[in-house]
């Protein structure tokens, strides 16, 4: 912190109170580096005491003050220089004066709001960081720590499932339902695919989450596809009538909750991109947007006495059923929890009723070049139905083209 | 080139190898009790397995080789979890491997170590395991997948009887929707092998298929194992879940190898219950289907398990009283015939002869429901059309089989001749059919000895039989094998011995019945069948002679009118021969049997045959032969007045001596010399007539015939065969015939014999004369020293004189 080599210097210790025995999360950093942080949620209270020791004891340190922020900001990477603090604030430690011996300073934040949730993505980060600056003339000493925050939100009040006959006409037609289109980080999603008609040779089928991360408004925005797992669950051709069995555990795969919109900075939504594969490596797929959240996990049980490891996948009332019973299961816990956190997280609830929708061919590479192709796929999900030729009501799923390649609506090849 | 041999070799050696190195890595980390890095290199090795470059055989080895190797992981888990060391989430996480045949192998082997552990996640788990499988639709691996989980849960199936309430480990019934749904899903991939890739390869699919059927097979085999699967569970759950998948798949293999497996791994006592279910299901088949095999089968199956519980007796027998197996397998086998237009008659025929089989097996009694299925047969060729089958055809051949099987196990013609509609079934098989048919009919009658009691019966027979019996209908083209002819109306003569009964006149009824008939075969075929009519008829004579009842006169009468209008058939299908020895047989038989009148009708043969004789034989031996035979016939005969017999003695010397060659005359005439002697009339009592003078005429008529003979060593013959007669006739007392006219005739034969050139016919003549001049001297010494021994001797002589001839005769 010394410059100059002289004078006096000091180190400046935080330490957050109940550290040794709060729980940490796992933050990535900036460079793909993962470690463990303080955990907080939103509306508690960050304490502690800021400790300074002086390099030189004996000689005095000047200062102008000594104050503590507890900043959360948002930072683009591609525009280093701007950070978009949504929370800052301050609390003076000492004012204006020397220092001889090594201090301590209390100081507390209490009841915080926390709105947003950290993050490390592709173009933007979210963090939230204590910062202690002793003020002096030529350079400051400044510290920041870290801390990691998660959002907790409750069960939705809705949470419909997914239902949609999709297909290209004449060749494909399949009805596929995932049980919810919320589902929370360590949740199972269940659901099946039911083959209407079958007249191409389907290699294998696979869901494959994707995250998508948009950053910045208007013309200056910049959309980042990932994929975050690929899960085979289906291997050669069914037939018609054939019903195929979904399951996929959220628990393994590094996933955030869905953000919106987050002060108008940027988003991260995940699809559920349904895949099917044929012989010649022409890809089928059909995206589904599903809302992930954070549930609170301390009342989480072991899997191993619970029939949802496995149930749910038999026939779709039973999923019903079984989710009704989870519902009623949890709606017990939530109240629970909204007790705990008093500012739980009203998300809007969409309601997403089954609908029959329509679905096109995309144009091969054989088509006319000037139709885009993600248009067949991402104007559907504006505006479903509406500028399909045909007025009937099914929704097109996008065929690639024959070649397999890459394309940039959010798969990619399975190679 | 690499030929594609080689090629799986290849595929499946490198596949071997991955498999072996990451089993090696696998151990390792369970050693270690590095669990993560097991089913790390667990998923590795099973990766293989999502191969599609291997034949069904290949995977077969390379799935036996891997399974082998998880078996270390399941060993390793269900010993870690009984040591209460359990892994949390362990069947979610291997649920997180992202390939989906290696996630579900593993996900059955950590589901049947829950299982083992936690019997109360058995039922759950169960439905879980069975419904992911799904995720697998590619026919080859699908199969084995599924084959994996039914080994696997083989010994954990719940297998206890149905209770009240919620159980968590499950019941039978969880386990027989187990089996089922993984059964059906099996059988559609198994099915959908068919319709995959180009039909050029129809054949190698086929065969492919074939080496996987084992694997959906297994699934009835569990279900099967099941102990607590009782028959009403088998009756509402199991069998009819399995129906409902084998007619829904339409395919013909899976079907006809399902429907055999069905019938081979349940017990009898629930397919006797299931019958009509399964049969149902049967007339649903596929067109490929051989239905006929199927139903076969089981009736064999039920007919041998009926055989063995009438030996056991218990319920068996019981519940076979209860379900009336017959019928219910003759309505279902009539409906399935109705409805699969597209069976091939010969199937329809087999499925008859299979329904018999049954009848006579479980209903050896049942007569009527042979002839139920011999109705429904007719009905069957009337529907289709079919007349004169060719009896090379294959519907032929089962015809055939059909209408022996009552006559093999039967061994009875009577019984078969009680089946009404036996004889309208053999009028669909063609002439050679039939003819077949008949011999085999007789054949077995034969063999057995079964004797046709009533003239009804022998009429129906002889109607069975009539390819046999008459050439009226369609005559075969061509040739007659006269060998064949004669072998097979030599069975119908021995038949006809058969057509006998105790009952004097219902033999009589019989041989009218037979007579009708059998006259109707043409010249070929009576020469064979009417004497052993004749001769029946003769013996029937006897009998009434001996029963002698108040009619027995007339009624013998009768029979000879029936006879000689027999034998007169023969006469007019120009056969002389054969009608003359009946006539001459007929006259001995009259004149033993002695009734009302019997002289004239007895003397009617004997003109008979002397009219046949004149007419009718021309060849010289025959001639001699049959003059021979009247002479020895007239001779026996006593019933004769003088006033017939003295004419017929005559007309005979007349006859021998009109003979065309000498030596005959010669022999012809000494044998009419015995009329005079031994033979008997109504005048003499029935006592010998031993007329010596007319004796020595007839010798003496000979002799000058035989000084006639240009070859003298003929001459020689004829004198010494003279000389015989004279010794026989000195012996019995023929006053005529003195010791001088002997020793006149051995000199003559000595001087003769002298000037003969040796030769071996010399030496004969010469032997024979010896012998005679021996027993000559030896009679004339005895005659005058000790006469009581003559009349000892004259005791053999007939034995001696055999020997004389026998000599001769060489």
């Amino acid at each position: 912190m010394s410059f100059f080599g002289f004078g006096q210097s000091a180190e400046i210790d935080v330490y957050l109170d109940g550290q040794e025995t709060r729980k940490t999360a796992e933050v990535k950093t900036e460079d793909g580096k993962k470690e463990r942080l303080l955990l907080y949620y939103d509306g508690e209270t960050v304490s502690g005491k800021v400790n300074i020791s002086l390099k030189k004891p004996g000689s005095k340190l000047e200062h102008q003050g000594i104050k503590v922020e507890f900043i959360g900001q948002i930072e683009m990477f591609y525009d280093r220089g701007n950070h978009h603090e949504f929370i800052s604030l301050v609390k003076e430690l000492a004012r204006p004066g020397e220092m001889i011996a090594n201090s301590s300073y209390p100081f507390e934040f209490s009841c915080v709001e926390k709105p947003f949730e950290v993050y490390t993505g592709a173009n933007v980060r979210l963090r939230y960081f204590l910062r202690v600056t002793i003020i002096r003339r030529l350079a400051d000493i400044v510290k920041e720590v870290d801390i990691a925050v998660h959002t907790l939100s409750s069960y939705p009040e809705m949470n419909n499932s997914i239902k949609m006959e999709v297909g290209i006409e004449d060749c494909l037609h399949i009805e596929f339902e995932y049980n919810k289109s919320k589902y929370h980080l360590k949740d199972v999603i269940v659901g099946k695919i039911y083959f209407l008609l079958v007249r191409i040779k389907i290699k294998h089928m696979e869901i494959a989450i994707i995250k998508k991360e948009t950053t910045g408004s208007g013309p200056n925005t910049f959309t980042e596809n990932g994929t975050i797992a690929k899960y085979e669950i289906m291997d050669g051709a069914p037939v018609r009538g054939e019903s195929i069995p979904i399951r996929v555990f959220l628990a393994g795969y590094e996933l955030t909750p869905t953000m919106r919109d987050i002060n108008k900075k940027f988003s991260v939504r995940y699809f559920l991109n349904l895949v099917l594969m044929d012989t010649e490596d022409r890809r089928y797929f059909k995206q589904q947007e599903i809302t992930l959240w954070r549930k609170g996990d301390k009342l989480r049980k072991p899997n191993v006495q619970s029939p949802a490891i496995m149930a749910g996948t038999q026939n779709l009332q039973n999923t019903q059923l079984q989710t009704a019973h989870l519902q009623a299961q949890q709606a017990a816990q939530q109240k629970q929890q909204q007790a705990e956190d008093d500012n739980s997280d009203k998300e809007p609830t969409t309601k997403q009723a089954m609908v029959k929708e329509d679905f096109q061919r995309a144009p091969s590479n054989s088509q006319d070049a000037t139709a885009p192709r993600e248009d067949a796929f991402d104007g559907r999900l504006e505006s479903p139905g509406d500028d399909s030729p045909e007025s009937e009501r099914i929704q097109n799923m996008t065929r690639e083209a024959g070649d397999g390649q890459n394309n940039d609506n959010g798969t990619e090849n399975l190679e | 080139m690499v030929s594609p041999v080689e090629e799986q070799e290849k595929y499946l050696h490198d596949a071997l190898g991955t498999v072996k190195a990451q089993a090696f890595h696998m151990k390792r980390a369970l050693d270690k009790n590095k669990l993560m890095d097991a089913l790390k290199n667990a998923s590795a090795m099973l990766a293989e397995l999502r191969t599609s470059l291997l034949s069904p055989k290949s995977y077969y080895e390379l799935y036996m080789a891997i399974t082998d190797e998880l078996r270390h992981m399941e060993l390793y888990l269900v010993d870690e979890f009984q040591k209460g060391r359990k892994v949390h989430d362990l069947y979610e996480l291997v649920q997180y491997a992202g390939n989906i045949v290696p996630r579900l192998y593993l996900l059955i082997t950590v589901g049947l170590v829950y299982i083992k552990t936690n019997p109360a996640l058995r039922r759950d788990l169960l439905k879980d395991l069975v419904e992911m499988c799904r995720g697998v639709q590619h026919p080859l691996r699908g199969l084995f997948l599924r084959n994996y989980l039914l080994q696997c849960t083989r010994n954990v199936l719940p297998d206890s009887p149905d209770i009240e309430g919620d159980n968590p480990e499950g019941t039978v019934k969880d386990s027989i929707d187990f089996v089922l749904m993984n059964f059906a899903e099996m059988n559609k991939l198994w099915v959908r092998m068919q319709h995959q890739g180009h039909s050029r390869d129809r054949q190698a699919r086929e065969r492919e298929r074939e080496e996987l059927r084992i694997l959906v097979g297994t699934n009835l085999v569990r279900l099967s194992q099941l102990e607590s699967v009782t028959l009403e569970k088998y009756q509402k759950l199991v069998l009819p879940g399995i129906l409902e998948q084998v007619v829904s798949c339409r395919d013909a293999i899976a079907q006809e190898y399902l429907m055999e497996c069905i019938i081979q791994v349940f017990p009898d006592e629930f397919h006797i219950q299931t019958l009509n279910a399964f049969l149902k299901s049967c007339a649903e088949l596929e067109s490929g289907v051989n239905v006929k095999n199927i139903v076969i089968s089981l009736m064999e199956r039920l007919a041998a398990f009926s055989q063995r519980s009438d030996s056991i007796g218990g319920d068996g027998a019981q519940i076979l009283q209860e379900v009336q197996l017959f019928e219910v397998f003759s309505n279902q086998v009539s409906s399935i015939i109705a409805n699969r237009q597209y069976l091939p008659p010969e199937d329809m025929v087999a499925l008859q002869v299979a329904l018999v089989n049954l009848a006579l097996k479980c209903y050896p009694d049942r007569i009527d429901f042979i002839d139920k299925v011999m109705l429904s047969s007719v009905e069957i060729f009337q529907r289709l059309g079919l007349e004169h089958l060719e009896s090379h055809t294959p519907v032929a051949k089962e015809l055939q089989k059909l209408l022996k099987i009552p006559l093999d196990t039967y061994n009875d013609i009577l019984i078969v001749l009680k089946l009404k509609h036996y004889a309208g079934l053999m009028q669909h098989l063609d002439y050679y059919g039939r003819k077949a048919l008949s011999i085999y009919i007789l054949n077995n009658t034969l063999e057995n000895e079964t004797i046709v009691p009533s003239a009804e019966e022998a009429e129906q027979a002889l109607t069975l039989l009539n390819t046999l019996v008459t050439d009226k209908n369609e005559h075969p083209v061509g040739e007659m094998d006269m060998e064949e002819l004669m072998e097979e109306q030599c069975l119908l003569a021995r038949f006809i011995h058969q057509l006998r009964s105790d009952v004097p006149d219902e033999q009589y009824l019989i041989l009218e019945a037979a007579k009708k008939i059998l006259v109707t075969g043409g010249p070929l075929r009576i020469k064979y069948t009417l004497p052993p009519l004749v001769f029946q008829a003769y013996q029937l004579a006897y009998k009434y002679r001996k029963v002698k009842d108040e009619r027995w006169e007339k009624k013998c009468t009768k029979i000879f009118k029936i006879c000689h209008q027999t034998i007169t058939a023969l006469v007019k299908a120009e056969l002389a021969e054969l009608p003359l020895r009946l006539f001459l047989q007929g006259a001995l038989a009259i004149d033993r049997i002695a009734f009302e009148n019997h002289e004239t009708v007895a003397y009617e043969f004997m003109s008979q045959a002397f009219s046949l004789y004149e007419d009718e034989i021309s060849d010289s031996k025959a001639q001699l032969a049959a003059i021979t035979l009247i002479v020895g016939t007239l001779e026996q005969i006593s019933c004769f007045s003088e006033e017939n017999s003295e004419p017929l003695r005559t007309q005979c010397a007349l006859a021998a001596s009109k003979l065309l060659k000498k030596p005959d005359q010669c022999r012809g005439v000494a044998t009419c010399s015995h009329l005079f002697w031994s033979g008997k009339t109504q005048a003499s009592h029935g006592e010998e007539v031993h007329d010596g003078k007319r004796v020595v005429e007839c010798l003496k008529k000979g002799l000058r015939i035989a000084k006639q003979c240009m070859d003298i060593s003929v001459q020689v013959q004829l004198f010494v065969e003279l000389l015989n007669h004279y010794i026989f006739f000195f012996e019995k007392g023929n006053e005529q015939v003195d010791v001088e006219i002997l020793n006149q005739l051995i000199k003559k034969i000595k001087e003769e014999l002298a000037n003969l050139e040796s030769s071996d016919e010399t030496e004969q003549i010469t032997k024979h004369f010896r012998n005679c001049e021996d027993y000559g001297k030896m009679l004339t010494l005895l005659t005058y020293h000790a006469p009581n021994i003559v009349a000892q001797i004259s005791k053999v002589k007939f034995k001696i004189l055999r020997l004389l001839v026998c000599n001769n005769s060489n």
